[in-house]
Parts: C-alpha cells; sequence; structure tokens
C-alpha cells in the first residue's frame, strides 16, 4: 500500500470483536428496537424493523460472520445505505467513527474464514479492527439461495 | 446543455409527438378540420423552435419542413392528401426517432438518407400545386403575429359573440404625454366592454413610455371595426389609428361582418363533428406541473410516517383522558385522512396516458391488414395508480392486435357474413367499485371453440372425454397457457395465441384478473380487472404464535370456526367439509415453520379463494380489517414467496402480507 491516503471507518463491537464499515455507508445508529421476524427467511436474518415508516431488515452480524453474539440488551442497529438500499446489522456495542491511515491497513490472510466479506485488518496501536466489505455482505444475503 | 433543460425538453417533445399523431389522425377522418390543421402547425411551429434552441438542426429543419407543407394546406394551396397524410405520419416517426436517440443519451442523428428522402417528398408536394390558388399573404401575416395562447383565447370569446382586433395606434408626432395617451385608449376600449389581450410593446413599457409613437393591440369585443374605430380616433393626439380584424376577414369592416358570421358557422359545425375535439381542448387548459416520480414516492412514504405518528399520539393521549386534546386530535385526525386522500389521488394517472398511444397504433396496422376499422375509445378519463400504467400498456397492445389480426375478418368476409365491411374495436375503461375494468370488445369472427379445444388435445393438455363437457370459459381459459396458439399460420404482427400468457401473468402480477367472452361470429371481449391502488389494500389482520399478518380482502371468501371434531385427515392432509364442499386446511404456523403451538378446540379459519378453489388458513385469532399501506421488504426476502410485502400498523408494528397463492 503505497499510498498514504487516510479515510474514516465507524468502528463498533460485534461477537467480542471490534469490526468497521466504511463511514460513507452508515446511515444512522438506533437502540434496538422492536424486530418482526420473517418465516422462512435466509439464517442470520432476524427480522424486518420500522425505521420511521420504512421497513428494514436486519442482520444478525455476529452469526453472518461465524463469531458467537453476546445477546445484550443494549444492542444497536447500525443502519447502512449501500446502493440505496437500507440495511440494518445488529452490533453490540457502537464506538464511533475513526480515521485511519490506508497505511495502518494490512490484508491479513489469518481471516479467511471472512472470506472477501472483510477487507482487511485495521491496525491501530495494540487494537486490531477488522475492516468489512459492505458490499459484499449484502451480496451474500441478496444471493439466491 | 443543461441537463435539466434537456429531460423538460424531452417530456414535452415526447407530448407533442403524441399530440401531433393525434391531430393527423383527426386529419385523416376529416382534412377540411381547419382547426385541428392549426393546431397540428403550431405544435410543429413550437417543436421547431424548441429544438432550434436546444441544438438539434436535423430535427428542427424536419420539423420546418413540415410546418412548411401545412402552412400550404392552411393557406389551402394544396389539398391534404392520403397520402400526403402519411409522408406527415413518417415525418412524426421521424421526429419521434430522433426524441429517443436524443433520450437514450445521443443526439438527433438518424439515417441521413432516410431523412433525406423524406424531406425530398415534402418538397415535391409543395413543388407539385404551388400554383393552385393565390392567397392574400395578409392573412396568414395576421395570424402569425398573434400568440398562440391569445390565439386561443380568441377563439374561445368569439364563441361567445365577441370579435377580435388588432388595433395600430398612432401617436402625433411630439405628443408629450404618450403613456397617459395609451392609457386613455386602453380605458377607451375597457369601458366599452372590450378586452385587451396583447399589445406591442407590453403594457409595462408602455406605463414606463418605452415606445416610439406606435403601439398594436390584440382586443376582443362586441362592437364591428367601424366603432371601435371611431371610439379611438376621437382621443386627442391621435394621428392614425387602423383596425383589423384577425379573423379571415381583413379590411373593410362590412364585408367582415359577413365573415365572422361565417366563422362562427364553422365553428358550429367543428363543434357538432367533433364533440370530443373540444373537450380535449378544455382539458388543455387545465393548469398542471411536473413532478418527479420518486418525489411523489417520497411523499407517499411520509404520508405513511404521518399517519403512523398520528395513531401513536393519539394512543398515548387516550391513556390520559385529557378533554383539551380531544378537539385538536379529532381535527388532527380529519386532517392527515384529507391530506392521506389527496395524496392518493396524486398517484392517480388518467388512462389516457396508456390509451393515447394506440389509435395511430390501431391505424397503421389496419393500413397494414388491409382491414378497417372503426377504433373506439371510451372512459380514457378513468384514473388509476400510477405505477400500472407503466405495465398494463404491454397487454393492451397484444390484445389490440390480437383482436385487429385474429379477430376482425376481411372485408370480403365480413360482406359474405352479412356483417358491416367495417369492423368494431373498442378500448374502454372504467370504474366499477374498488376495481378498474379495461375491456377489449371486436365485432370479429370470435374464438373457435373446436379450434382450441383440438389443440389443446393435441397439446396433452386435456383428454377427449375432459373437452366434451368443458365449458366455454374453461376452453379459453387454456388460451392463457403459455405457448398456446390456435392459429397455424403465425403472422409477423401476433405470432400465434403468443402474448395471452403475458397478458394473464402481467394482469396477476398487478393483482388483477382476466375474463374471455366469445360468441362465433359476434366477436370477442377481454376483460381485464385491477385494483384500483397497488400501494393501500385492504387487508384481514391476523395472528400467529403472538405476531400479526395481514390477509388481503380480496383473496378472502369468509371466516370460520371449524371445531376440532369436523377435521379430517384426507392423504395427510388436514380437509374440513363445508355445505358439502371439501376445503383442504393449512395451518399457519407450519407454513412459518415454527412448532411447539398447541392445539385448540376450535380452528379459527380464514377461507381464501384461488381461483375457483377455496382453501383454509388456520390462524390463532382474527383482529379484524384495516387499510394497510403495502411496502416491499427489500432484495433480502426475494427467496420469501410466502409474503408479498409488509405493512406498518397504527401501533408501529410491523404485519407481513399473505401472498395466499404461494402458500395454498
Amino acid at each position: 500500500m503505497a499510498d498514504l491516503s487516510e479515510f474514516e471507518v465507524f468502528v463498533f463491537g460485534v461477537g467480542g470483536q471490534e469490526m468497521a464499515f466504511d463511514v460513507e455507508h452508515v446511515s444512522i445508529v438506533i437502540e434496538k428496537t422492536d424486530i418482526t421476524p420473517v418465516p422462512r427467511a435466509k439464517k442470520n436474518v432476524l427480522g424486518v424493523m420500522n425505521l420511521r415508516g420504512r421497513i428494514v431488515p436486519v442482520i444478525d452480524l455476529a452469526a453472518m460472520l461465524g463469531l458467537s453474539s453476546k445477546d445484550s440488551a443494549e444492542g444497536k442497529i447500525v443502519v447502512v445505505n449501500y446502493e440505496d438500499i437500507e440495511t440494518g446489522f445488529l452490533v453490540e456495542k457502537v464506538r464511533g467513527v475513526m480515521r485511519v491511515n490506508s497505511e495502518d491497513v494490512e490484508k491479513m490472510h489469518k481471516f479467511e474464514s471472512f472470506g472477501e466479506k472483510s477487507k482487511g485488518i485495521i491496525k491501530r496501536q495494540e487494537e486490531l479492527i477488522i475492516h468489512l466489505n459492505v458490499g459484499k455482505i449484502l451480496e451474500e444475503l441478496t444471493m439466491s439461495s | 446543455m443543461n441537463e435539466q433543460y434537456l429531460s423538460v425538453f424531452l417530456d414535452e417533445s415526447r407530448e407533442y409527438v403524441q399530440s401531433l399523431n393525434e391531430s393527423l389522425l383527426k386529419l385523416e377522418k376529416n382534412p377540411h378540420d381547419e382547426e385541428t390543421i392549426n393546431e397540428t402547425f403550431r405544435i410543429l411551429h413550437t417543436l421547431k423552435g424548441m429544438a432550434g434552441t436546444m441544438g438539434f438542426e436535423r430535427m428542427a429543419k424536419l420539423s420546418h419542413k413540415m410546418e412548411q407543407l401545412l402552412d400550404k394546406v392552411r393557406s389551402k394551396k394544396i389539398a391534404l392528401s392520403s397520402d400526403l397524410l402519411d409522408r406527415l405520419f413518417a415525418g412524426v416517426d421521424m421526429i419521434d426517432k430522433m426524441v429517443n436517440n436524443i433520450a437514450s443519451g445521443g443526439n438527433d442523428q438518424v439515417n441521413e438518407e432516410d431523412l433525406k428522402s423524406l424531406m425530398d417528398a415534402f418538397e415535391v408536394v409543395q413543388e407539385e400545386k404551388v400554383e393552385e390558388k393565390k392567397v392574400e399573404l395578409e392573412t396568414k401575416q395576421e395570424s402569425d403575429v398573434v400568440d398562440d395562447s391569445v390565439m386561443k383565447v380568441i377563439q374561445e370569446a368569439s364563441k361567445e359573440g365577441y370579435n377580435a382586433f388588432k388595433i395600430r395606434v398612432t401617436l402625433a408626432e411630439g405628443t408629450i404625454m404618450k403613456a397617459v395617451r395609451m392609457y386613455m385608449v386602453f380605458k377607451a376600449i375597457e369601458d366599452s366592454g372590450g378586452q385587451i389581450l396583447s399589445s406591442v410593446p407590453p403594457v409595462e413599457d408602455i406605463e414606463q413610455e418605452k415606445f416610439d409613437r406606435e403601439v398594436e393591440l390584440v382586443v376582443i369585443a362586441k362592437q364591428d371595426a367601424e366603432s371601435l374605430h371611431k371610439m379611438i380616433s376621437s382621443i386627442s393626439e391621435i394621428e392614425k389609428v387602423t383596425v383589423s380584424s384577425i379573423m379571415k376577414g381583413q379590411g373593410k369592416p362590412k364585408e367582415e361582418e359577413e365573415k365572422k358570421k361565417e366563422v362562427q358557422q364553422k365553428a358550429e359545425i367543428a363543434e357538432e363533428k367533433a364533440p370530443e375535439q373540444k373537450i380535449s381542448q378544455k382539458r388543455r387548459l387545465v393548469q398542471t406541473v411536473r413532478v418527479d416520480i420518486d418525489k411523489l414516492d417520497t411523499l407517499m412514504n411520509l404520508m405513511g410516517e404521518l399517519v403512523i405518528s398520528r395513531s401513536r399520539i393519539s394512543d398515548i393521549l387516550r391513556k390520559y383522558n385529557i378533554k383539551e386534546v380531544d378537539e385538536s386530535l379529532s381535527q388532527l385526525n380529519r386532517i392527515t385522512l384529507d391530506l392521506q386522500n389527496v395524496v392518493m389521488k396524486i398517484r392517480m394517472v388518467p388512462i389516457a396516458f396508456v390509451f393515447n398511444r394506440f389509435p395511430r397504433m390501431v391505424r397503421d396496422l389496419a393500413k397494414q391488414l388491409s382491414k378497417e376499422i372503426n377504433f373506439i375509445i371510451e372512459g380514457e378519463d378513468t384514473e388509476l395508480d400510477r405505477t400500472f400504467v407503466e405495465d398494463i400498456g404491454e397487454p393492451l397492445v397484444h390484445l389490440l392486435r390480437n383482436a385487429i389480426d385474429h379477430g376482425i375478418e376481411t372485408k370480403e368476409e365480413r360482406i359474405a357474413k352479412g356483417k358491416p365491411p367495417v369492423g368494431t374495436v373498442v378500448l374502454s375503461a372504467r370504474h366499477e367499485g374498488n376495481n378498474v375494468v379495461i375491456e377489449v370488445k371486436d365485432d370479429g369472427r370470435g374464438i373457435d371453440r373446436n379450434a382450441v379445444v383440438r389443440k389443446a388435445i393435441e397439446k396433452g393438455l386435456i383428454s377427449e372425454a375432459q373437452a366434451e363437457s368443458m365449458p366455454d370459459e374453461k376452453v379459453y381459459e387454456l388460451l392463457f397457457l403459455p405457448g398456446f396458439s390456435t392459429r397455424s399460420d403465425a403472422t409477423e404482427l401476433s405470432g400465434r395465441g403468443v402474448g395471452m400468457d403475458v397478458v394473464k401473468s402481467v394482469v396477476e402480477s398487478l393483482n388483477g384478473t382476466v375474463k374471455i367472452e366469445s360468441v362465433k361470429d359476434r366477436g370477442t371481449t377481454i376483460t381485464i380487472r385491477l385494483p384500483l391502488t397497488l400501494a393501500i389494500i385492504q387487508a384481514l389482520l391476523v395472528t400467529v404464535n403472538n405476531h400479526v399478518y395481514a390477509i388481503p380482502i380480496a383473496n378472502i371468501d369468509s371466516t370460520l370456526n371449524v371445531p376440532a371434531d369436523k377435521v379430517q385427515k384426507l392423504q395427510d392432509k388436514l380437509v374440513t367439509v363445508i355445505r358439502g364442499e371439501i376445503i383442504p386446511l393449512v395451518k399457519l404456523w407450519e407454513v412459518f415453520g415454527l412448532n411447539g403451538h398447541r392445539e385448540e378446540q376450535y380452528y379459527n379459519t380464514v377461507i381464501v379463494r384461488m381461483g375457483n378453489r377455496k382453501y383454509g388458513l388456520v390462524v390463532d385469532s382474527l383482529i379484524g380489517q384495516e387499510d394497510i399501506v403495502i411496502k416491499s421488504l427489500g432484495k433480502i426476502f426475494n427467496d420469501v414467496r410466502i409474503f408479498s410485502g409488509g405493512a406498518i400498523l397504527g401501533d408501529g408494528s410491523i404485519a407481513l402480507i399473505l401472498d395466499v397463492s404461494n402458500i395454498v
């Protein structure tokens, strides 16, 4: 990674891990709300929620990444707006926006289990943050099974 | 080039192309309809101007050529022959092609040779009969100077007995208070009951004395030219006044009066002949605003949110039972309800948007097949949800083609059968309860039952024994099966029954139904029934495992409480017998894959209809009927076929809407 460009990510905690989405895809974060389950939906899809009059799907991100989710009552839903489609991801806690130097991002193959769902690892001093690929995650969700 | 202007240009051009088609069709029926000739001329003139401004030279040139041609027709130098009309139609098609090219990101470039030969064709006609008649140039000039919109007013006014004049007032040289003098002229005209429609220079400039000595006015008044002349001349410091009539006649007032009568008579005749023409003109006067469809959808969504918030607020306030709030709350309810209705109405568009393009299509088809067809459109004002408008066009094209190609016989055949040689095809739309009904009716040969049956047996769809007892209605339904056809010789136009399956699937995707009725040698009627709007439906809310689900009322036959001991197992399936009818039962919690449901003594059952069959959906409880706004669940749920969408209820919770056809 030769270029030293900077970018911003939105950092949150899922399955005891620190994860991040590109900040431009995150539209809003809300408290965990009522989720209406949708029978026969794909696994990892928790259901739908009412987001200001819009019906938005909610995804169990931890389950999707093969992590065990720590069921906490004070969960948050990170709403992502990608190509004009809103999707909510249930996460455990939210840390906020972080400015990252592309120098700090490392392609790591250790996280092979995430496949293309991760873009790499962001190293900040002692911390490791998994940089997620929103597009790929949504692609997997909309793929017809 | 500015994108914004481009989209306006495209929208308007399309409208003009549509209007051109309409007026050319009118002219085909009545080539001497002067009003329509004028209108066509004006449209071309506007189109030319627009194209020129946007830098589409070819389009401007083509419109110009057509305009010139029509000008010749208008001034009676050449007659509007059917050959000439064909060329004009070809010209309109060429313009349409250019518009489409521009819309898809290109310019007005078309096949140069085609364009040239078309232009030459216009040229040839022009030269042919140039010398037939000399027309007073002055008349033409007069109407040219008058603005289109002003012309319209004049036409309206002339029906009410007003005469229209062009008055040129020249002030004496050295007049000091020019504005005041002109004001006196204005006042004199207005005091005598006349109206000033326009002036050159404009009134603002006159008021600021921004004019030399001459002012030109377009005036409607009840008096004749002479008395107007006298009246204005009496104002001091006016050097010269000329009054000329704008309608046809020119110059001498006496002659003019006769001319005027003539014009009026003509107008009356035109009215008698074409009442619908008058209506369409009136409609054009309605003021409209173009709105981006996305904005409408946003408005609709916001409306939904508002309704939900309102329900929440009233729920909360009801708990505290505050008298003072009650009144304001019921007012708020009323307003939101009204607002909701208005927003719903905005989404409705007249079906004319779909129907408009058909007269031209039918004409071309009839010509191609050398059939004579009287095409009648009824109820084009019928409104329906705009989402239908985009989808319903294609099925109607199929149906009309079928009617003309397969339905209507050749002239010879019709005469032999003792039918009128001209076939009739009626396309109509009307409201019926909560439905929009669209009908395509022809008086052709009808559907040959035997041919359909033969084909169906051939294809192994039914057995001969079945065919015997099949009612006609069922036989016609076979036509909706994919790839079914009766005529063995495929025509380029409508293939062989191709499209009927498309028609059915499109209509069903819009929650509608199609029905065929046919009588041999009397004709065929195809009826499409659509719900009034897709966005809001009536639904029955039910609960299953403490979650609320919605079943569209349109699917529901009745609700029943079936005692558990009346439920039997038939080949692993639950059924019950209601009035001698065996009805399969479906436990919704099983469909949803939810276990651990305790057995009850009674089954709360919603009986739904699918085609001619009934099914019972077993639920936990019934809540009641409600209007719900359908929202898509989104791509992630594309594979969940048992729900057609979701709706947000008054308390903010979500009810999933059952897609009954995918459950039973």
